[in-house]
């Protein structure tokens, strides 16, 4: 993984997050704000000029990949080093936990 | 036919957010906006006053795969309206919204936004500037040309004109920053 990745999405905003999580499994862009909002009880709602920035920034960074596209939505899905940076995230967010369960 | 009207109202490059802010006030008082077909000049339709949020984006890959791109704001209940000069308008109503809606959610994608405007925009306007305005202001200034102070004047309010849209950007850009750091 290279400076430039690390610095921008190390640590990732809370929508970069979650589209990480989401692709996982293919979807595209509208699947994902939906799955998003059950996930969060609706607290987290993603706008569509913000999600289709993402996907096109992480699409050029080579942290998820366009698999094809049905009915004028595009779908996509994680790569390895999508996979690599959300791992990374994953341990940050744990230790974070962690220590305000300690805390707490 | 319905009754129309068009009013003339000059936003610099930066102010799509004073835009915004006008197209919804104009359709609070009852004045749908209907398009923007020249710089500056603005055309509304009457319609039954009611509280709708306009918005612009500035995306020029989202224009190259329009449908695409276009597809996802109405999924998310946006109406898609026209593009003008890079920019795509969009309008949604309040009382579809569940609480305060735009098309950004975080200020990191409204700095990205930015960015793109300046990419797309301001680099032109930068070269422009350094590279025609300010060389011919100085060498008008060395040596006048039988034209006499004309050409002078000239390139020194082209001068004012592309300095105060540079300004007003750097102003937006200073704004955003400072509301980021509340």
């Amino acid at each position: 993984m290279d400076a430039h990745i690390r610095k921008v999405y190390v640590p990732m905003t809370e929508t970069g997050f979650y589209i990480l999580l989401c692709l996982r499994e293919e979807s595209h862009g509208y699947n994902i704000i939906q799955k998003v909002e059950d996930l969060t009880g609706g607290e987290i709602r993603i706008s569509p000029g913000t999600m289709y920035g993402s996907l096109s920034k992480m699409e050029k960074d080579g942290l998820i990949r366009f698999v094809r596209e049905e009915e004028k939505r595009k779908i996509y899905c994680i790569t390895d080093l999508g996979t690599q940076v959300l791992e990374l995230e994953m341990r940050r967010i744990e230790r974070l936990y962690r220590n305000m369960t300690e805390v707490r | 036919m319905r009754e129309r009207k068009t009013e003339l109202r000059i936003f610099t490059i930066a102010q799509w957010e004073k835009e915004q802010r006008y197209l919804r006030k104009r359709h609070r008082e009852g004045w749908k906006f209907v398009r923007v077909a020249m710089p500056g000049i603005y055309h509304f339709e009457k319609c039954v006053p009611e509280d709708v949020v306009y918005q612009l984006d500035y995306n020029q890959e989202g224009l190259e795969q329009k449908e695409e791109y276009v597809q996802m704001f109405q999924d998310c209940g946006w109406e898609y309206m026209q593009d003008f000069g890079g920019y795509s308008y969009f309008r949604k109503p309040v009382s579809e919204m569940k609480g305060e809606e735009e098309i950004f959610c975080d200020d990191e994608s409204r700095r990205d936004m930015m960015r793109r405007v300046f990419a797309g925009r301001y680099v032109p306007v930068i070269i422009v500037l350094f590279l025609l305005i300010l060389p011919n202001i100085f060498s008008q200034l060395q040596n006048p040309g039988t034209e006499g102070y004309m050409p002078l004047i000239l390139f020194l309010i082209l001068f004012l004109i592309y300095g105060w849209a540079l300004a007003s950007f750097g102003y937006q850009y200073w704004k955003l920053g400072r509301r980021q750091e509340k």
